[in-house]
C-alpha cells in the first residue's frame, strides 16, 4: 500500500493531535520532581539578572521577591550552581511573572507540558531525519512512535532535564544533517544555533561542533573548495559562539573565562554519591565500563535493543569495511558510497565517539543511564536502519512479517506505558525477573512523592502527620504536588525516625546502606504500604506501632 | 591526504581504547579495591567495631590472662632496659 503525500500528512497531523490531546489529559498525572525547586530558582534569579541589567525595575524587584520565598534547608545555591541553562527555566520565570501564576504547582504542571510539548516538537525533526535517509513514511513513522513512546523517555520527557537535551540534539543532528546534504550558510546558521543551544544544556554537546569543523577540513583539505568552505566554517563558528553568548547569561559578564570555568570546574561540580547497582552499592566515580550499556538493555524494550544493537553492528561492519578499501586515487573508495550511507556514517561515528568519550572520561553518572538518554536518538535510529535493510533483503515476500514486527513493537510499547503510567521513568524491560528489577536504584526523581502523600491524606484524619524518610530523597519538595492546604498538614522531621508517625522509603541512598544504617526502619515501625508496579518497588510506607 | 588522516584517527582512537582498556582498568581496578576496603564506610564500621570490643574488654574481670599479662610485663621491661 503506498500513500500520497497528502494521505502521509494527514497520518502525522492526527497522530500530533491525538498525542497532544493525551498529553494534555495526563500531565498532572506525573508528580513534582526534587528539582524543580532549584529550576524554577534558576529561572528566577537570570530572570532577576536580566532585568536588572536592562532596567526592568518591576519585574526585577518582583523577581527577588519570588526568590527570596522559595527556601529549603537542602537547596543548593543558584549563585554557586549558575551554570544550568536557561532554556526553559527563564520563560517559564518571566510567563509564571507575566501571568501573575500565583500556585507554585501550576507553574511546575506548565513546565511539564511546555517541557512535553518541545520533546513533541522533535520527535518531527527526528522524523524528518529519517525522511532523509530512508524515504520510507511507514519506516519514519514507526521510529518517529518508537522516539516518543520509548517508556522511559516518554516518562521522563514532562521533567524538563535530560529529554530537554535529547529535544535540542535532535534539532540539531537535523540541521547538521541538513548541513551534509546542503553545505550552505542558511543550514550553518541554524546549525551553530541550535549547536549552542544544546550546549546550553549540557556541556559535553561540544563534541558536535568539533567533530564536525575537524571532518569537514579533513574532507576538504587540498581540494578545489577548500577556502570556499574554509570561509563557511568561519561563519559557522562565528553564529555558534554569538548564539551560545545571546543565549546564555552566564557568559555575559565575562565571556572568554566562563566559557573557560565551564569545563575546568566541571570535575568538582559533579556529582560524588554511591548508587545501588546490581544489588551492589558502588561509588559513582568508578562506574563499570558496561554500566551504561547494561542500562540501556536493561531499561529499553527487547525488541528495540535486538533491532538496535544489530543495527549498529551492521553499519559497524560495514564501515570496518569501507576504511579498508578507502584509496585516495579512487574517489568511489570513500568511507561511504552514497549520501545515506553517509548519515549512517554520521549517526556511527557520532554514536561511538560519545559512548567512548563517556567510558574513557570515566563519566561519573548516576540515577541509571539518564544523563545520556540522547543516545536514545541513536537507538531508534539503528532500530529503524536495520529493520530497512532487512526490509531491502527480502523486498516483496514478507511485507506480513514486517506488519507484525511493526505491531509488535507498537503495541508493547503502549502496553507498557498504559501499565505503569505515571511512573514510566522508572521502567524496565518486561524480560527481567523481579529481583533484578528492584537490584538498581529506582526514583530518584522523587516523583512517587505525590501518590505517598496522597495516599497518606486519604488513609489519615489527622491534622498533623509527621513523616522521616530512610532514603536520599527530599521529600518535602514532592509536597508541592498536592493543595497548599495539605500541604500544612505534613511536617517532615528527616531522620528523625522518633518524631515520626509515618516513613517513606525508596531504594535512593547516597552511602552504601548495607554498612551504615541511617536508613534503616527502626524496630517499632511496620511495613502498612508498598507500592509495586510491574514488579518494582516504588516506595514502601511504614507507620509507627502504637504501644 | 585523505587517507592519511583517516589512518591517523584511527590509530589515535585504538592508542586510547587500548590506553583505556589496559593502564586505565588497572587503576579502575585498584581504586575500587582502595574504595571497597577502605571507604568511610568500612572506616566507620571498623571504629564501631573496636568500640564495641573496648568495652566487651572493660566489662570483662579478667581481660587479660595471667600468663599474657605476665608476658607483656617482660617484654616492656625488655624495651625499657634497652632504651636506658
Amino acid at each position: 500500500m503506498k500513500l500520497n503525500s497528502y494521505q502521509e500528512k494527514l497520518i502525522l497531523f492526527l497522530f500530533y493531535v491525538l498525542t497532544t490531546l493525551i498529553a494534555f489529559g495526563v500531565y498532572q498525572d506525573y508528580g513534582i520532581h526534587i528539582e524543580e525547586k532549584f529550576h524554577r530558582l534558576n529561572g528566577l534569579y537570570w530572570l532577576h539578572y536580566i532585568s536588572n541589567l536592562f532596567g526592568f525595575s518591576e519585574i526585577e524587584n518582583i523577581s527577588e521577591i519570588k526568590m527570596n520565598e522559595i527556601s529549603d534547608f537542602s537547596l543548593s545555591s543558584v549563585s554557586r550552581y549558575n551554570k544550568y541553562s536557561v532554556l526553559l527555566d527563564l520563560p517559564s520565570a518571566l510567563m509564571e511573572i507575566v501571568f501573575n501564576i500565583k500556585d507554585v504547582k501550576t507553574i511546575y504542571y506548565l513546565k511539564h507540558l511546555f517541557s512535553f510539548l518541545i520533546f513533541l516538537t522533535s520527535s518531527l525533526f527526528f522524523f524528518k531525519i529519517l525522511q532523509l535517509r530512508f524515504k520510507k513514511f511507514f519506516f519514519s513513522f514507526l521510529g518517529l512512535f518508537l522516539y516518543i513512546t520509548t517508556p522511559r523517555i516518554l516518562g521522563d520527557s514532562f521533567f524538563y532535564k535530560d529529554i530537554l537535551f535529547l529535544s535540542f540534539f535532535t534539532f540539531t543532528f537535523y540541521f547538521l544533517i541538513k548541513s551534509i546534504y546542503k553545505f550552505n550558510y542558511k543550514n550553518l546558521l541554524f546549525f551553530g544555533v541550535f549547536c549552542s543551544l544544546s550546549l546550553n544544556l549540557r556541556f559535553f554537546a561540544i563534541i558536535i561542533p568539533i567533530f564536525f569543523v575537524v571532518a569537514i577540513l579533513i574532507r576538504n583539505f587540498n581540494t578545489a573548495q577548500f577556502i570556499n568552505n574554509l570561509k563557511k566554517i568561519f561563519f559557522y563558528i562565528l553564529c555558534f559562539f554569538i548564539s551560545l553568548y545571546i543565549f546564555w547569561p552566564y557568559l555575559w559578564s565575562n565571556p572568554v573565562n566562563n566559557f573557560i570555568d565551564l569545563f575546568l570546574s566541571a570535575k568538582n561540580n559533579l556529582v560524588d554519591v554511591k548508587i545501588f547497582y546490581n544489588s551492589k552499592f558502588i561509588s559513582n566515580r568508578i562506574l563499570p565500563d558496561t554500566y551504561i550499556l547494561n542500562w540501556i538493555f536493561i531499561t529499553t524494550p527487547f525488541l528495540q535493543t535486538i533491532f538496535f544493537s544489530s543495527g549498529y553492528l551492521y553499519c559497524l561492519f560495514r564501515f570496518i569495511r569501507r576504511f579498508i578499501n578507502v584509496r585516495d586515487d579512487v574517489i568511489q573508495n570513500d568511507l561511504w558510497k552514497s549520501n545515506s550511507e553517509k548519515i549512517d556514517c554520521v549517526f556511527l561515528i557520532y554514536f561511538t565517539l560519545f559512548y567512548f568519550i563517556f567510558i574513557l572520561l570515566s563519566a561519573p553518572l548516576y540515577n541509571g543511564w539518564r544523563l545520556v538518554y540522547f543516545f536514545n536518538f541513536f537507538l531508534i535510529y539503528f532500530v529503524i536502519g536495520f529493520l530497512f535493510n532487512l526490509n531491502n533483503i527480502f523486498r516483496k515476500k514478507n511485507k506480513i512479517i514486517f506488519f507484525f514486527i511493526f505491531f509488535i513493537l507498537i503495541s508493547y510499547n503502549i502496553n507498557s506505558i498504559i501499565k505503569i503510567h505515571p511512573f514510566q521513568s522508572l521502567y524496565f524491560n518486561s524480560l527481567l525477573s523481579e529481583k533484578i528489577k528492584n537490584s538498581y536504584e529506582g526514583d530518584y526523581h522523587g516523583i512517587a512523592t505525590k501518590h505517598f502523600f496522597e495516599k497518606l491524606l486519604n488513609d489519615n484524619n489527622n491534622k498533623i502527620i509527621k513523616v522521616a524518610v530512610a532514603s536520599h530523597t527530599p521529600i518535602q519538595r514532592g509536597l508541592e504536588a498536592i493543595s497548599e492546604e495539605s500541604r500544612n498538614r505534613f511536617i517532615i522531621v528527616g531522620q528523625e525516625y522518633n518524631q515520626a508517625d509515618y516513613i517513606f522509603k525508596n531504594n535512593i541512598s547516597e552511602v552504601n546502606s548495607y554498612l551504615i544504617k541511617k536508613y534503616q526502619i527502626p524496630k517499632d515501625f511496620h511495613k502498612i504500604y508498598e507500592l509495586k508496579i510491574d514488579k518494582i518497588v516504588i516506595y514502601e510506607m511504614f507507620k509507627k506501632i502504637k504501644n | 591526504m585523505k587517507l592519511f588522516f583517516y589512518k591517523s584517527i584511527l590509530v589515535l582512537f585504538l592508542f586510547l581504547v587500548g590506553f583505556h582498556y589496559s593502564f586505565n582498568y588497572f587503576v579502575k581496578k585498584i581504586k575500587s579495591n582502595i574504595e571497597e576496603n577502605f571507604s568511610k564506610e568500612k572506616i566507620e564500621i571498623i571504629k564501631d567495631k573496636i568500640k564495641k570490643e573496648m568495652n566487651v574488654a572493660i566489662d570483662k574481670d579478667n581481660f587479660i590472662s595471667k600468663e599474657d599479662a605476665n608476658l607483656i610485663n617482660r617484654f616492656l621491661d625488655k624495651i625499657k632496659s634497652d632504651l636506658n
